[in-house]
């Protein structure tokens, strides 16, 4: 609960260069990078309902707009809204029958009700229905037919101004073959070997569109406000607000009493993907009720996580300790060394490039022909850390996680300086850092912590690329240790 | 070859058609005939725990984030389909300052990825809507009026009118309205005021406008007690519904006022147009639905036609009005989406696409007040703009 109620005092820095929690993060096994929800690339996966929890094929879903058949929202204050059922008597010829009959003749009828608001569909008149689901009147757009003229209109146009072109080109360039062709030789035009034929012409098609399109036409009067409109009492409750307005664009409704059910919007569930070597991140599962994923490769899984357990006190110019938990997600056993930032070796991007030689060959043409994302805002504008470690690099082993460890007695104290204590996968340790003297009074104490790990990958490797199972990662963590005092 | 026409029309996914207004954001298909939806151009923002508006950046780092995450919300909570490889049709103002149309650019061709986008100017889409060839487009947008005469698809650039006239000046004027009535000390957020505007505020006709003007005022409309959330309620008077919107009719020595800018726009465009742009005139944009402001506009500019300077060069006959086929404000949406399919069927383009490739080896984009772009092709100046950039 605390990575959600808490603010993030410990922040790692991505691949891209935002500062996120790492909850956040994801690490892709192909790249071995840190990868954020900023850089990497979304995707719609699937649709579904989010209140029936119906799923829908992407193709239906194109074909209703997104929309859900069955869910309805409230026009009024957005609320899901319940279908409820009445009982009708049918109109009886007058001393037909006794009770019994009479029941047997009751039919269920259904409208819709919001139970929030109170507003129903009755209240604007829509007749109730006799199923249960569906069935709602649709409301046709009241500009259709002109705008589907106006469609036609420009469709037809741009199909003119594209024969046009060829005709152009082809009278420039046309090489007379050495065939003569069937208009050649009984001077015959398309155009006219269609119409005996008995085809419709596609040439005189688009232009009698054109022909025949009648545009908007202005008028001189303009709608004057009633003449009552000076006198009338204004009830705020029979207009509506913007907001619903414009929850349904087509009609956009000023009068409360034209305000119709709106059809739920569907939602989607999303896979992520790696830009650089198109792997997926996270895919989730079809079933719309399931919260779970195929894929799921959170950093939250394989890079170490540090923890403040607690800190003195920051003074500009002096020393301090630091408490730290580190612990290893990983099933292989880690060697962690805490260091600064700047000591982190520079990668040679030749040799690197090399290393993954088949991935980058299957990327290399996408890349140079695309653009790559622009460098996202360097973190460095965001925050100054004015902490650093000092000392000797802090350099421990940490175990694997092993669930059973869990039940395991106390936590073993090392008789160390350095390491706390140790627990399982977890361990305590103990860093001293210095505040720079220059750093400001009440300003924040940030600490850039460069981490230096080791990491198994469990992915097998590609069949003519080099099996390298061990890797040294480098990451580096800013932790938020309050104020400088 | 008309088969595999065919194949590629199924193929080609249905483009998109994106105007982000600076309050308002409308988004959905080209070939529809209204947005799919309309959202305050705002993006829940989780390191600054509020609601962040687009166009609220000082740098253009900020701004980039800002449309990444606007963009976001739009493709996946409301259009839901995946932006890469699909065209985007961006309706824009005229007076989009370069930074942002640049910084959308960046975000839509390197970010999203998107396989083409075409950027289409607010007046010539808001003309398409009407198929008028000659058309005068006044559009009362948030924060500015802008006025410009499309003449055959065309915009005349230099007639071009811009004032902050939109939606913010009728709220200003109802706040200071309201701040008369119930003391200096009353403060209501934008939204409320908005609301306020679009439940209770109306334009009056022109007589009864200079009769407020004058020492016996009409009698004022009802007023109304608007219900606030915590503070109880405001009372709107009637003479604050009804001035609300004289900002916009407001001459001074500058000639500023909506119809003084109508009017110059026609002044500057050439003369055999004038009075055709006079006879179309489509008045849009969000702030247009005032109850109302469609007659008064009508009348101010009848009777400001007989005035110096408007008098002497202006011979124009009738005012005639259109109605588009659009809410007033989705009205430049509805254009991006007819040119969006009119082109090449379900993409959006031809000649116009600006295509990924093209600009990730120019890494600019066209634009009427670069040299490079309205410089004519055999203009000697041509030779010293340098074409490498
Ligand atoms: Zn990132
Ligand atoms: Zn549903
Ligand atoms: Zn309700
Ligand atoms: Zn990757």
């Amino acid at each position: 609960m605390a990575y959600l109620t808490q603010p993030d005092y410990v922040r790692y820095i991505c691949t891209c260069g935002q500062l996120k929690p790492i909850t956040s993060l994801y690490f892709c096994r192909h790249c071995l990078k840190i990868r954020c929800g900023f850089c990497i690339c979304h995707e719609v996966d699937s649709h579904y309902c989010p209140n029936c929890l119906e799923n829908m094929p992407s193709s239906e879903a194109r074909l209703k707009k997104n929309r859900c058949s069955s869910c309805f929202d409230c026009p009024s204050c957005y609320h899901t809204l319940s279908t409820r059922a009445s009982l009708v008597q049918p109109r009886q010829q007058e001393g037909a029958g006794d009770g019994k009959v009479e029941n047997k003749h009751q039919k269920k009828m259904y409208y819709l009700a919001c139970f929030n608001c109170r507003w129903t569909s009755r209240d604007v008149g829509i007749p109730d229905q006799p199923v249960a689901s569906g069935g709602w009147p649709e409301r046709p757009n009241p500009f259709a037919t002109q705008i589907n003229q106006l469609l036609e209109y420009y469709k037809a146009i741009a199909l003119q101004e594209k024969q046009e072109k060829i005709e152009k080109e082809r009278k420039k360039f046309a090489i007379r073959g050495k065939y003569l062709t069937l208009t050649d030789k009984t001077g015959l035009t398309g155009a006219m070997a269609r119409n005996i034929a008995g085809l419709p012409s596609s040439d005189s098609g688009s232009s009698s569109i054109i022909a025949k399109f009648v545009p908007s036409q202005a008028s001189a009067e303009v709608e004057e406000l009633p003449e009552d409109y000076f006198t009338k009492e204004v009830n705020l409750n029979q207009i509506t607000s913007m907001p619903q307005r414009l929850l349904s664009p087509e009609w956009q409704p000023t009068d409360v009493s034209r305000l119709h059910p709106i059809a739920k919007l569907l939602s989607v569930k999303r896979s992520q993907r790696c830009r650089e070597c198109d792997h997926n991140l996270t895919k989730p599962e079809y079933n719309p009720g399931s919260i779970k994923f195929k894929i799921e490769l959170l950093a939250f899984y394989h890079i170490p996580e540090v923890k403040i357990i607690s800190y003195e006190p920051m003074k500009a110019g002096e020393n301090s300790t630091v408490l730290l938990k580190l612990s290893n997600p990983t099933a292989h056993e880690m060697t962690l060394c805490l260091m600064n930032p700047e000591d982190i070796p520079q990668v040679d991007n030749e040799e690197e490039q090399l290393e993954n030689s088949l991935e980058k060959s299957l990327t290399l043409d996408k890349e140079s022909a695309a653009c790559k994302p622009a460098a996202a805002p360097a973190w460095r504008r965001a925050a100054a850390p004015c902490v650093r470690a000092v000392g000797p690099p802090v350099r421990v082993s940490v175990p694997q996680r092993d669930d059973a460890a869990e039940y395991d007695d106390d936590a073993t104290h090392d008789a160390n300086d350095v390491i706390v204590w140790r627990k399982a996968n977890k361990l305590g340790v103990r860093l001293q850092v210095a505040t720079e003297a220059a750093a400001s009074r009440g300003g924040a104490a940030l600490l850039a912590l460069a981490l230096q790990y080791s990491y198994r990958n469990t992915v097998p490797p590609a069949a003519n690329a080099p099996n390298q199972r061990n890797h040294i990662l480098y990451t580096t963590a800013l932790l938020s240790l309050g104020n400088v005092a | 070859m008309a088969l595999y026409e065919g194949i590629a029309l199924i193929q080609e996914k249905q483009a998109v058609v994106l105007d982000l207004g600076s309050e308002y954001t409308k988004f959905g298909f080209t070939g529809e005939a209204a947005p799919r939806c309309i959202i305050r151009s705002q993006f829940w923002c989780s390191t600054e725990r509020r609601f962040k508006k687009v166009y609220e950046y000082s740098t253009p780092e900020e701004l980039y984030d800002n449309l990444v995450n606007m963009l976001h919300l739009l493709y996946f909570r409301h259009v839901l389909v995946n932006p890469k490889e699909r065209k985007v049709v961006v309706v824009e103002s005229l007076l989009t300052p370069t930074l942002f149309r640049e910084t959308l650019a960046k975000v839509l061709f390197t970010h999203y990825e998107v396989s083409g986008a075409v950027w289409a100017d607010s007046p010539r889409m808001c003309a398409m809507t009407l198929g008028a060839p000659v058309t005068l487009v006044v559009s009362l947008g948030a924060r500015e009026a802008e006025v410009a005469a499309v003449v055959h698809s065309c915009v005349v650039l230099r007639a071009v009118q811009a004032q902050p006239l939109g939606a913010a000046a009728v709220r200003a004027e109802l706040l200071h309205l309201l701040r008369q009535d119930c003391g200096p000390d009353l403060h209501l957020p934008d939204h409320v005021l908005e609301d306020i505007t679009v439940k209770t505020c109306f334009v009056s006709p022109r007589a009864r406008a200079l009769r407020w003007q004058s020492d016996s005022p009409p009698e004022p409309a009802r007023s109304v007690r608007y219900p606030l959330a915590r503070l109880g309620a405001v009372c709107v008077s009637g003479r604050a519904r009804e001035l609300a919107a004289e900002p916009l009719f407001r001459r001074d020595n500058e000639l500023a006022s909506l119809p003084d800018i109508v009017l110059q726009c026609i002044m500057q465009c050439p003369i055999d147009v004038r009075r055709a742009l006079a006879a179309n005139v489509l008045l849009t944009g969000g702030a247009a639905s005032l109850p109302g402001l469609r007659a008064r506009l009508s009348q101010e500019l009848a009777h400001l036609c007989t005035l110096p300077p408007y008098s002497s060069r202006l011979r124009l006959g009738e005012f005639k009005f259109h109605r588009a086929p659009a809410h007033d404000m989705s009205c430049a949406w509805l254009g991006g989406a007819l040119c969006g399919a009119g082109e090449a069927g379900g993409g959006a383009g031809g000649g116009r696409l600006l295509s990924r490739d093209v600009y990730c080896r120019e890494r600019r984009l066209r634009d009427w007040v670069n040299l490079l772009d309205n410089t004519p092709p055999h203009h000697p100046q041509r030779d010293h703009l340098d074409l490498t950039l």
